[in-house]
């Protein structure tokens, strides 16, 4: 179950990295796999009402954000149709009553969770007549390759980094690899990006500077995006690493006589992935609803771009949808986080 | 896979704290590199203090005539978009941005650490509660709870220096969202670790619950603390610049590290020296923390002792 | 072993059921495509309610109004569009409006004057909710109608009289009713498309107009294609389609024109205006319209007439212009230099002496006592530079502290509604190219005068001069206004006539600036 639901990933990301687009066929087949898995996970381990109860708080939690949101949005200054020529009263009025901001704000909240449950998330007030969700529907998905290419990236060099640095302690390799750790992390990522592209764009002509619309296309903002965070798992690798090289059990498993790769691949690096766990959670959510300013700067039509304009337009159907969004990928990303805890821990019991 | 022991079970059965700290300190000492960096930030702070004695012209004096210019012996660092000397500016955006690199890290450790380290050690309900709390926290845009943030905050004006109001605004702001991911970094690492054999074998002791975080759990999570911070660090440094763009942080004509790098980047092909500089200082800056982090860890990390 | 049949089975079916994505040009030939960029997604296509420029530029090209401005001259004179003639009653009251025949939509359908007033009145109806409904307000009952008081849509003063001739009645006299017409939200619109698709009518597909160019592809966020529409009533398009990428980073478009991924770059980056300037590709138009700074004459000390004064005359416009480096052009009038009305010698005159004076006179001769005072603007790279210079200026020239406060813009508008700062900086963009468009707003009772200023005899001069048709008779009246605004009374401190800078890759001929921006592409050209 897990091969076939990690082999279709990498089919599905290689497929769309080659710049196809994925048929729906695919990504249902995709979902089902990843659920079907963490389904047959969940069976095997017995802790199915563990994973009921994190549904359940999932649900309230969405609905709290849902809740508190909606009332935030009401109290910062500033509403949806302030513009710099100011509208006429009578305008305002015309178009507050269209979108029901005249009535009473328990009414509009009413409103709003009845279309929710209807999985209605309203029409923005700045994109005229476009329905939120199909806005969501339409700039995920560049959103989503940037954010699954970056964290392919992160843990790809990442962890190898991290843990041959460690191997190597103290050597060139590791002093090599640190350095260029502290450096990934030191530079903001506009500054990485805007010198990826003075470099490929416009020393070397080898890759566009813009637009999303195929590998070549993919590469500079991928790379950008995935500097930062990469350079923090190869460092919470190496640090893990280190810690757990020198216990006890390894010192007995190298008194056994096994190589000292298979040690480390086997023994040590599953011991060691906690710390990058951990700050998975946050970056996975992070990364899959991108950044704004990576996606500005490549032109990407992604989400990014409306989790901060929306704010600043006070588009608040879209902000909510959005917000919602991003919960939902937040709890279900630290929800899968703490369920791996116990898989490459397995003395850290889920159901207290 | 066999249980797991580490290997100063020894120390938990005579407790000797307070040696444990001075060794730590002088171990400190030792590595050349925390020094070195210790000293790099001491420097880079005295600047910070002194900024109107070190720099070459006051930092907001437009010179219209010599806008833009490259680096030369007259501005050392070359000129902004008024013809304001960058060396200057840079200097004096030390100020604001150390500021935020420090009270990032206190009010990283304080509330993030100690919310994730109560919530992974007590767990139960009360784990479930906090984190749930985090995962709200994180969701809701940071962009409205900043503009609440700042409605709150413009409404007690009781700030006269305009440099102390916005320190005061960036500080409220982090206090709001800067801690976050730390919590539950410092949480899982607490899951983790408690229940390592010594943890359990001090519980058995009879040693309380605080005493067990404090003494046992702080030190053995330090790396990763030190790693986050040192994401988190440029991150609140760059985070206050975007700050001042709703308006809680600096106000112009006061400059930061963070303002000039987000104000330079758009100019790399065409003014290379506004963002060069400011990305310099900053690097070398966060070399210095993550060095001088590096050895901190080296230092207090008891399983490290003995090792090198 | 059956699992990797299994996977490798589902691959292949995969592989032959993708398709590859669109290429980024979208297949078209370079040699009649004009390559540029839109500054943000256009929040709608709905011309009715759109209220933005991006929307307003791609339905200029989709869609012509009844009249239209010759771009080719400087005063913007009105030529015929979808109507051949115009004319009014004698006080300017009645307007009838005679269409030209034979003008097809491009779905077949011919034109008629139905179509103009339902784009009429479907922009006072209530239930579209048109931003721009109060723009033409100035027709009999239009008000009352737009707000749901008046349901009888035959009430108002729009009347076809036959299928080319349109009928308006307005509720007073007013010369300049026709230039209305030119503006976006007047155009003609066809009901029964609107009602056939709802809201996606405006979706490549759907959408029918009635202009040079067909919106062939929509991408949203992404990319806008426009076609050469063939049955076009008028010249005909010289380049066959219009690719417009969706780039909100000028730092991003820059780097797309320099590597000729885009033959047009528009608001170009603040900070390297002074490099681009030297470049061949630059090119800059004057618009119409103002950068300005207002003062709350009800907050102290700017409730003082010397205050006002003496800022206004030691800040150095010259200076600021100098610095922003966008060729901007000073500012001291409140008509913009382009418009009839303008008058470069209207308005106080630099000069630190006398505004020393004046702040000793206003009772400040110790500059320490002068108050705490704060100039605000909206987070805006251009804004700041120009604030900052502002508050150097008046540390070096008067002596006084004054103290900058950016806000992110929604705050920002709030503030100016409940608690305008003591110094607010705004801009106005024309949305016709007459004066009144500019004096009107700062009437006492205007929803955009935050200065809490009013003067009876500016109201009355501004009202009167929207009913004269006598040019030269309005001109004075004008005059007088403007006087009362930036030397008597002095509400304003206007800054400068914007100035729209872009490139223009040299293939490109026939590029469409002009100062009210109304970007028509049909007379560019593309050369080899």
């Amino acid at each position: 179950m897990g091969g076939l639901a990690l082999g279709l990933f990498i089919f599905s990301v290689l497929l769309s990295f080659l710049g196809y687009e994925l048929p729906t066929a695919l990504i249902w087949a995709d979902v089902i796999v990843v659920l079907g898995f963490f389904g047959y996970y969940t069976y095997s381990q017995k802790i199915g009402a563990y994973v009921t109860k994190r549904l359940l708080e999932a649900g309230v939690t969405l609905f709290v954000i849902a809740t508190l949101t909606f009332g935030l949005l009401r109290v910062i200054p500033g509403g949806p149709f302030d513009e710099e020529k100011a509208l006429p009263p009578e305008v305002k009025a015309s178009i507050e009553a269209k979108y029901n901001l005249d009535k009473p704000i328990y009414v509009q909240y009413g409103k709003y969770l009845l279309g929710l449950a209807q999985g209605d998330l309203g029409e923005s007030y700045k994109y005229l007549g476009r329905p939120v969700s199909v806005m969501i529907a339409e700039t995920l998905p560049p959103t989503f390759q940037l954010g699954i290419f970056s964290l392919i990236i992160c843990y790809l060099i990442g962890i190898p980094a991290g843990l041959i640095a460690a191997a190597r302690h103290n050597s060139w390799v590791d002093s090599t690899a640190m350095v260029g750790a502290i450096s990934g992390v030191a530079l903001p990522s506009f500054v990485v990006a805007a010198v990826l592209i003075l470099l490929f764009s416009f020393e070397w002509s080898l890759l566009p500077a813009a637009l999303w619309d195929g590998p070549t296309y993919y590469i500079l903002p991928v790379i950008a995006l995935g500097t930062r965070p990469a350079a923090v798992i190869a460092r919470l690798t190496r640090a893990s690493v280190l810690e757990v090289i020198h216990s006890d059990y390894i010192r007995t498993a190298k008194a056994k006589g096994l190589g000292y790769w298979t040690i480390l691949f086997k023994h040590v690096l599953k011991n060691s992935l906690i710390p990058t766990l951990t700050f998975s959670g946050p970056l996975i959510s992070g990364l899959l609803t991108g950044s704004f300013i990576i996606e500005f700067m490549f032109a990407i039509p992604g989400m990014g771009k409306h989790l901060i304009q929306s704010v600043t337009n006070r588009d608040y159907p879209l902000i909510l949808g959005m917000t919602l969004l991003y919960s939902a990928i937040l709890v279900l990303a630290n929800l899968i986080v703490d369920l791996l805890y116990s898989y490459f821990d397995p003395r850290i019991k889920l159901d207290k | 896979m066999g249980t797991r022991t580490t290997t100063p079970t020894t120390s938990i059965i005579k407790p000797k704290g307070k040696s444990l700290w001075i060794e730590g300190y002088h171990r400190l000492l030792k590595n050349k590199a925390s020094v070195v960096s210790m000293v790099f930030i001491v420097l880079v702070c005295l600047m910070a203090i002194f900024a109107e004695e070190l720099s070459p012209y006051p930092f907001d004096e437009p010179h219209v005539d010599d806008a833009l210019v490259p680096p030369n012996s007259t501005y050392w660092l070359g000129t902004d978009s008024l013809g304001r000397d960058m060396l200057s500016r840079i200097i004096y955006g030390a100020k604001m941005s150390m500021s935020v690199a420090i009270y990032t890290s206190i009010i990283s450790l304080l509330i993030g650490g100690i919310y994730g380290a109560v919530s992974g050690y007590v767990g139960g309900k009360l784990d479930s509660i906090m984190m749930r709390f985090v995962d709200i926290l994180y969701a809701i845009p940071t962009l409205v709870l900043l503009i609440l943030v700042k409605v709150f905050f413009d409404a007690v004006e009781i700030f006269d220096d305009p440099e102390l109001k916005a320190l005061v605004g960036i500080l409220a702001a982090l206090s709001v969202v800067g801690w976050v991911m730390l919590a539950r970094v410092v949480r899982g690492q607490v899951l983790q670790v408690k229940q390592m054999a010594y943890v359990e074998a001090s519980h058995a002791l009879g040693a309380r619950g605080i005493w067990i975080v404090v003494k046992h759990i702080f030190p053995n999570i330090l790396g990763p603390i030190v790693v986050l911070l040192s994401y988190q660090i440029p991150s609140n440094i760059l985070f206050e610049s975007f700050l001042s763009f709703i308006g809680l942080g600096l106000q112009p004509p006061y400059s930061s590290w963070g303002v000039l790098a987000s104000d330079g980047w758009r100019s790399l092909r065409s003014f290379p020296h506004l963002i060069l500089y400011p990305s310099l200082i900053l690097f070398l800056v966060i070399l210095a923390f993550n060095l001088f982090g590096d050895g901190l860890r080296d230092a207090f990390d008891p399983k490290m002792r003995g090792k090198q | 072993m059956s699992k990797y049949l299994l996977c490798a089975f589902v691959a292949l079916l995969a592989v032959t059921g993708c398709k590859k994505k669109q290429s980024a040009d979208y297949g078209l030939n370079l040699d009649e495509t004009f390559r540029m960029h839109f500054q943000t997604e256009p929040p709608t296509l709905d011309w009715t309610k759109s209220s933005d420029t991006t929307s307003s530029t791609v339905i200029n090209n989709l869609m012509e109004g009844l009249v239209t401005y010759d771009l080719n001259s400087d005063t913007l004179e009105l030529q015929p569009g979808l109507a051949e003639s115009w004319m009014s009653n004698r006080d300017a009251s009645v307007w009838t409006f005679k269409m030209k025949k034979d003008i097809k939509w491009s779905d077949g359908v011919a034109f008629t004057a139905q179509h103009a007033a339902d784009g009429l009145l479907r922009l006072l109806d209530p239930k579209t909710a048109a931003k721009y409904a109060y723009f033409i307000f100035g027709i009999k009952n239009a008000k009352p109608y737009s707000t749901g008081e008046l349901k009888d849509a035959s009430q108002v003063g729009i009347e076809v009289v036959n299928d080319h001739t349109l009928q308006i009645t307005l509720e007073r006299p007013m010369s300049f009713f026709p230039q209305l017409l030119t503006h976006v939200p007047t155009f003609p619109v066809r009901l029964d498309v609107i009602a056939k698709h709802g809201d996606t009518w405006t979706e490549a597909g759907n959408i029918v107009t009635l202009g040079p160019y067909k919106l062939k592809i929509w991408e949203h966020d992404k990319a806008i294609v426009l076609e050469k529409n063939d049955t076009y009533f008028g010249r005909p398009a010289k380049t066959p389609y219009i690719l417009g990428y969706i780039i909100n980073e000028a730092t991003t478009a820059r780097n797309m024109f320099d590597l000729g991924r885009i033959d047009a770059q528009m608001d170009l980056p603040a900070n390297e205006l002074s490099l681009l300037k030297e470049r061949k590709e630059f090119e800059d138009q004057n618009i119409l319209g103002i950068f300005y700074f207002g003062f709350n004459t009800k907050k102290a000390p700017m409730d003082n007439l010397k205050v006002r004064k003496a800022i206004s005359m030691a800040i150095d416009k010259d200076e600021i212009v100098k610095m922003l480096g966008g060729g901007q052009i000073p500012l001291a009038g409140w008509i913009p230099k382009g418009m009839k009305g303008y008058d470069e010698n209207m308005g106080l005159k630099y000069n630190t002496e006398m505004a020393n004076k004046l702040l000793d006179e206003a009772g400040y001769k110790d500059r320490s006592t002068f108050p705490r005072i704060t100039l605000a603007f909206n987070t805006n790279d251009n804004h700041k530079r120009l604030a900052e210079s502002v508050q150097a200026q008046l540390k070096s020239k008067l002596g006084i502290q004054i103290e900058l406060r950016n806000e992110e813009w929604k705050v920002y508008l709030e503030s100016l509604q409940t608690d305008p700062p003591h110094i607010f900086r705004l801009g106005w963009l024309a949305d016709i190219p007459d004066p009144d468009n500019f004096m009107n707003f700062l009437l006492s009772d205007s929803d955009n005068n935050h200065t809490n200023w009013g003067n009876p005899r500016f109201d009355e001069l501004v009202i009167k001069a929207a009913s004269v048709t006598n040019d030269a008779e309005r001109m004075k009246l004008y005059d007088e206004a403007q006087r009362i605004l930036v030397e008597q009374d002095i509400p304003v401190l206007p800054i400068y006539t914007m100035v729209e800078t872009m490139m223009v890759n040299e293939r490109v001929k026939g590029f469409p600036a002009n100062a009210i921006s109304q970007m028509k592409f049909k007379d560019i050209e593309i050369t080899n």
